[in-house]
């Protein structure tokens, strides 16, 4: 691009829409972050399903799958950061919300097994003296907190990148979460891992897919 | 009456950097050759007058080694950038 050219009031009004344009199709994310995470919650869903289904337990508990899979995320993060050339006025909101959504969960996770520790014993208790199973489960309503909480990052992310495969993923974890709290934890467990790949395993796929068109796209503009 | 359209931003390659600084927070300079397919050595010119009439900060630093250059629209670069779209309107439903 020549500095010296004469600039007509049109032209000016064209060359600041056309890179007004350029910078919006400049924001690509790798997708591999959401990739992970969609697969590892669906496998968690899946496998205590199993649990539950074929009645057996695994020596671990299969959702400490999420803490190992944040040192990839770490990783991810400071990869896509340094090779981030831009960065968009929605960038640091979005990184905060998601590292709040990260905290929101783990208190949850905290809470609910304070509740789960108190509330088996009681009943148990219950059991013990009619004979009977308590009548409330609290297991029955923790899958519709998760999946509600899922999705507020996925939406609001969905909304303010104008991605509509997150945007929909996000509401259909709201959906699921009505769903759920009607349901047996069995098709709790089948909701959480469906919103998992919905949410953010098949958007992942299509950010990674986006991303290396752009990138295809960007090597042959600098050959 | 028309006002004069700012000399400083009636330029094609100043105009084009200052239209991507104005949709984004901030922007390495490889990422303003790239979109604006000018060479480094214009660009950097073009730069130092953005930066010399205050539209823009560039901070210079190291990552990984090697020298970054980052800029980033300033609020007196933000109000000339919508004063001159302004005028531009002007002029455009006038005509």
């Amino acid at each position: 691009m020549e500095n010296e050219e004469k600039l007509s009031q049109q032209d000016s009004l064209r060359l600041i829409t056309m890179m007004i344009n350029k910078a919006k199709e400049s924001y690509h994310d790798t997708g591999i972050g959401a990739i992970m995470w969609g697969a590892v919650i669906a496998v968690c869903s899946l496998v205590r399903l199993s649990e539950v289904h074929f009645d057996y337990q695994l020596p671990f508990d299969i959702y400490l799958l999420t803490l190992v899979a944040i040192i990839p995320q770490i990783f991810i993060s400071i990869k896509e950061k340094k090779e981030r050339k831009v960065t968009s006025y929605d960038d640091p909101y979005l990184d905060y919300i998601w590292l709040g959504f990260g905290i929101t969960i783990f208190l949850l996770i905290h809470i609910s097994n304070n509740i789960f520790g108190e509330w088996g014993s009681w009943a148990n208790e219950y059991r013990n003296v009619t004979g009977k199973q308590a009548p409330f489960r609290f297991g029955e309503y923790v899958s519709p907190l998760f999946l509600m909480l899922y999705g507020l990052p996925t939406f609001i992310t969905g909304a303010a990148c104008k991605f509509k495969p997150m945007l929909w993923g996000g509401i259909f974890c709201w959906i699921c979460c009505i769903v759920a709290v009607y349901t047996a934890v069995k098709i709790d467990l089948l909701l959480t891992a469906a919103s998992a790949v919905l949410a953010w395993l098949v958007p992942g796929v299509v950010m990674e897919k986006e991303y290396r068109l752009y990138k295809k796209e960007q090597a042959q503009l600098n050959v | 009456m028309f006002k004069d359209l700012d000399p400083i931003l009636h330029s094609q390659l100043r105009l084009a950097v200052m239209s991507l600084l104005i949709s984004v927070k901030e922007a390495e300079f490889i990422f303003l050759k790239e979109k604006t397919n000018a060479t480094a050595g214009n660009l950097s010119v073009q730069i130092q007058k953005l930066k010399e009439a205050g539209y823009i900060d560039v901070i210079k630093q190291f990552k990984d080694n090697y020298p970054q250059t980052i800029c980033k629209i300033t609020t007196t670069g933000i109000r000339a950038f919508e004063e001159y779209v302004k005028n531009l309107q002007s002029y455009l439903t006038q005509k």
